[in-house]
């Protein structure tokens, strides 16, 4: 299964749920992650907070390939998508383990295929090299067997990609 | 000068964030003002505070290897704000993860030095440290200790209770002598206005033994707040 994260417009959004089942629309409209650790110790796998995200680490913890497309803010991701993704640690469990010979969490729903992100924007040299290395980071966090990192010089060319 | 502290963490108190800045602070001389951005109503009051300033210290925790969430939407408006206002800043930055490894917070010290290229600003140094969590475990234990010594005190003497507190105390200052040594480097820099290098710091506790300790606070925790008996580990639908 498929699950895609965007920051973009509608018509994207429609042009992505033509085609795949589980799609997110990072429109900002859901509050930060806290900090509470309760999506582990209290309600596991779900957030306290109830708005669109309250569930959200469960349709990213099913996922087999997750795409994200997001703006750049200094080599990382937008806001609302960083947003997502902080409101997402119910992936993985409170236990922890080793992996990529560091430390990290054990995760609920186990090793997956793929995560793939496509970032827009203007994006210097550095900024594409700190991207990279955080999409390796994050690969490893929610245990992603493998990463891909592009740049997209022209949001048009997501209309002729398979997404 | 005027030296502004950033606390990016959300939580309102016993944030390991602040606690890590206080102890930059001891050492930082001339006019400190603390603030604290926890969510888009802040920003008003944060920039109007760093109009004057010559230096920015943030704090902030590390969130799935990178700057909050609410901190990037804080930078781009500090961005936007100090370009209209022309101002120039050195910038240091303190940040904690729950993992042992302090070089896990490496992503968030590039992105903070991005974004300083971006604002021409002076990216003076930062420092990542593992285990942050630990870390408020032991101030809380150093209170607990400082509370049982006084009542040791007063029930069997001063010759009695202080050997035992200052193994006590020997004990707790140990684990985190790598970040209080990194974070008072700091703050000397941050007075001579120089850059401190990007130096990464931990817990000092073997990672094995981290993780256990980090495995018996979940599940304690988890008791008392019920997740335990609610699915804990189970793959949710």
């Amino acid at each position: 299964m498929r699950t895609i994260i965007h920051d973009l417009d509608e018509s994207y959004d429609s042009l992505f749920k033509s085609k795949n089942e589980n799609v997110i629309r990072a429109d900002g409209k859901y509050a930060p992650c806290q900090g509470c650790f309760g999506c582990w110790t209290k309600q596991p796998a779900q957030c306290y907070m109830k708005d669109k995200l309250q569930m959200v680490c469960r349709m990213i913890g099913k996922a087999d390939e997750l795409v994200i497309i997001t703006d750049n803010y200094y080599g990382a991701y937008s806001p609302s998508v960083k947003n997502v993704l902080d409101r997402s640690i119910g992936v993985s469990t409170p236990f922890s383990t080793y992996r990529g010979k560091q430390m990290h969490h054990t995760l609920r729903y186990g090793k997956k295929k793929k995560l793939a992100v496509y970032a827009y924007g203007s994006m210097t040299e550095d900024e594409s090299k700190t991207f990279r290395y955080m999409v390796e980071r994050n690969a490893i966090n929610y245990g992603f067997q493998e990463f891909e990192f592009h740049y997209l010089e022209n949001l048009n060319r997501l209309e002729e990609m398979e997404l | 000068m005027k030296i502004v502290f950033i606390n990016g963490s959300p939580k309102k108190k016993l944030s390991v964030s602040s606690y890590l800045l206080g102890i930059v602070r001891l050492l930082v001389r001339g006019k400190v003002v603390s603030e604290q951005v926890r969510n888009a109503g802040d920003h008003e009051r944060v920039l109007k505070s760093i109009k004057d300033a010559d230096t920015v210290v943030f704090g902030m925790p590390l969130y799935v290897d990178g700057v909050p969430s609410h901190m990037l939407v804080f930078m781009k408006a500090m961005e936007k704000f100090c370009m209209d206002n022309n101002i120039s800043l050195k910038v240091y930055a303190v940040s904690n993860g729950g993992f042992i490894e302090g070089c896990q917070n490496r992503p968030l010290m590039q992105v903070l030095e991005n974004f300083c290229k971006r604002c021409n600003f002076q990216w003076c140094g930062g420092v990542g440290i593992g285990g942050g969590v630990m870390l408020n475990v032991m101030r809380i234990m150093f209170l607990v200790y400082t509370g049982l010594f006084i009542l040791n005190t007063v029930t069997s003497g001063l010759t009695a209770a202080l050997p035992i507190f200052a193994e006590q105390l020997v004990v707790v200052l140990f684990f985190s002598l790598g970040a209080f040594f990194y974070c008072l480097r700091m703050g000397i820099a941050v007075n001579k206005g120089a850059t401190c290098g990007v130096k990464f710091t931990r817990i000092l506790l073997p990672s094995f033994l981290f993780i256990l300790a980090a495995d018996i606070f979940f599940v304690i925790i988890s008791i008392f707040q019920g997740g335990i008996f609610k699915g804990w580990l189970s793959q949710k639908e």
